[in-house]
């Protein structure tokens, strides 16, 4: 996998880059107007610099993954577009409209849904809560209840069950279905696979590959082979950077380049 | 005093033998079921402020004491010598309403105007804050209080003066024999308590809150607006401290003063900690289990053993004290409540 210093004629399928504020490289087939667009996104925990300038599109109907090893601002790349984290600096476009200064609230409205990275059920409320609770308002809830019980019919036997009591694996698919019902255009899933075991796993991606059907998706997943087999194209984050780009067709899971970006 | 205390402990095992007949079990179990539920609406306000905003509200008791003036005053504009009981029963009720909703307006404009600004402070911001409120309304209702030819720390006689004569008296309900006063507070306790419990389990808002109070953030990304869930919140909180204050008014026992502040500020924390901060079910619990705690102290150390009045409130705060040893998080309670 080359660096930011890699040969020009490298073929490993990877653009390598060193994206600055408001320039983009998303790779292949980029259609004039992505679905959202993050443009040179700066981002503070206080007054730790995480966020230096990260940019990326995603296109309708794609699912995108943003890899890289643990602390290098994937995370917070989700939390910047939800504005749970907002950003200092850039710009956040969401169908054409900048989502910065905009509450989470509002940002959800507009169709952006939230799978966090630990799951983040209401563990004190019932399975059927998670869910009602999920549904837009205004929206049919009892049809998107039956919609989950069909999807993922190991959530109506645990229906009345309180979510904490659940599986990790049975988490996530609640996790998963609370994204589906929340009627969503893109979907921010952060990893969907820690933790749970190789078996889970594969429902999980199953679910994922379902609700790609429906949704636009932007996964955060260390797991790179799940995350090269459900996304259309990938992003890598370095150092709070996109340091490389490509489609998925162009690379394999064991790119050593590649794999370079996840090992410490 | 001593050689009296030890006359009195010598005597325990008899008088114990006393608890175990009829009278006395029942006197203590209607007792302690009117004191849990004067405990419950003290606290419940208290519980879902805390459960879902994280904040502190130091001024629960002032505007208690607030509530039991107001709902006062409504009653003596409304009766007179020649109002009927149940009159004054009906109107009890439409103070209640006017209590409640008065409450709820200046809950709702002092958590938009004072404590949302301090959400993103540390929390001794906003404990500070309510502490502030509580001197601000204790001396606002005092200077009025005063103005008006009244002692402030003396039970409002005239407000006391308006309940029906049968909530005065005991009542024979078959074998036994129930205080009119601790029957209302009972069926409006419990009244309190189901409306509360169906707002929370059985509308979409109480779902609303039940998920804001464990994961605010979550809440606010599934597309709804917290921070107005948190001023409803705070609203229906005070509210219903206002509501226990109207209460209280027609009670012998507490009555409107200016010292039902803290006097009801005390209990609320107590049963809110032993329950578990911030949780509903851990709340109503705890003040039943604080309620017969009292009633059995007060059986024992007022009317048995020694008379020595402050001994049954010693026993509810070592039960506070046994549970932050044993359970520091309370009956029900989690690690973390609230957040914004």
């Amino acid at each position: 996998m080359s660096s930011s210093d890699a040969p020009a004629d490298d073929t490993s399928g990877v653009d390598t880059t060193t994206e600055t504020d408001g320039e983009t490289d998303s790779g292949a087939g980029t259609p004039a107007d992505p679905l959202l667009a993050v443009e040179g996104v700066h981002s503070y925990y206080g007054e730790s610099h995480i966020l230096e300038g990260v940019s990326l599109d995603v296109n309708e109907g794609e699912v995108v993954a943003l890899i890289g090893r643990n602390g290098v601002g994937k995370t917070t790349t989700l939390r910047s577009i939800l504005q749970l984290t907002p950003p200092r600096e850039g710009h956040v476009h969401y169908r054409g409209e900048d989502l910065v200064g905009l509450g989470t609230n509002e940002v959800a409205q507009r169709g952006v849904g939230w799978i966090p990275e630990d799951r983040r059920v209401f563990s004190a409320l019932t399975v059927e809560e998670n869910v009602r609770i999920s549904v837009p308002k205004g929206g049919d809830v009892d049809a998107a209840v039956a919609r989950v019980y069909e999807t993922f019919p190991a959530l109506e036997e645990r229906r009345n069950a309180e979510a904490g009591a659940l599986s990790g694996g049975q988490q996530q698919m609640l996790a998963i279905a609370r994204g589906l019902v929340g009627e969503n255009d893109l979907l921010l899933i952060d990893e969907p696979s820690e933790g749970l075991a190789p078996q889970i796993v594969a429902d999980v991606a199953d679910a994922i590959a379902d609700a790609s059907r429906e949704a636009t998706v932007l996964l955060v997943e260390q797991n790179l082979p799940l995350a090269l087999d459900l996304a259309d194209r990938f992003y890598v984050l370095d150092n709070g950077q996109v340091v490389a780009t490509g489609d998925t067709d162009d690379v394999s899971a064991d790119d050593d380049d590649l794999r370079g970006y996840l090992t410490a | 005093m001593s050689a009296l205390f030890a006359a009195s402990v010598g005597a325990l095992p008899l008088q114990l033998a006393e608890l175990f007949t009829f009278d006395a079990l029942s006197s203590v179990l209607f007792d302690a079921l009117s004191k849990a539920a004067v405990y419950a609406m003290l606290a419940m306000g208290l519980t879902l402020i805390f459960g879902l905003m994280g904040v502190l509200n130091f001024a629960h008791g002032s505007l208690t004491m607030l509530g039991a003036y107001l709902g006062g005053l409504v009653m003596v504009v409304l009766v007179t010598g020649a109002t009927g009981p149940w009159t004054r029963l009906a109107f009890f009720f439409v103070g209640l309403v006017v209590v409640f909703g008065l409450l709820s307006a200046l809950g709702a404009t002092l958590e938009v105007g004072l404590i949302r600004p301090l959400y993103d402070r540390p929390p001794i911001y906003q404990i500070l804050l309510t502490f502030g409120i509580t001197l601000v309304i204790d001396e606002l209702v005092r200077i009025v209080v005063l103005f008006y030819g009244l002692q402030p720390i003396t039970e409002w006689q005239e407000a006391l003066g308006t309940k029906p004569y049968f909530l005065g008296q005991q009542l024979v309900l078959g074998p036994v024999s129930v205080g009119g006063m601790d029957l209302f507070e009972m069926l409006l306790g419990a009244a309190t308590v189901a409306a509360v419990w169906a707002f929370l389990t059985r509308t979409r808002y109480g779902l609303v809150v039940r998920a804001g109070s464990e994961d605010a953030e979550m809440t606010e990304a599934l597309g709804i607006d917290v921070r107005r869930v948190f001023t409803t919140v705070f609203a229906l909180g005070v509210g219903l401290a206002g509501v226990a204050g109207m209460l209280l008014m027609w009670d012998n026992n507490w009555g409107a003063s200016v010292p039902l502040a803290t006097e009801t500020l005390l209990p609320a924390f107590v049963v809110v900690i032993i329950g578990g901060l911030g949780t509903f079910r851990g709340t109503v619990v705890a003040a039943v289990i604080v309620g017969f705690a009292d009633a059995l102290a007060q059986w024992l150390f007022v009317n048995s053993v020694v008379d020595f009045p402050p001994l049954p409130q010693l026993t509810v705060f070592l039960i506070l004290v046994v549970m932050l040893v044993i359970r520091p998080q309370g009956l029900f309670g989690r690690a973390e409540v609230g957040g914004h």
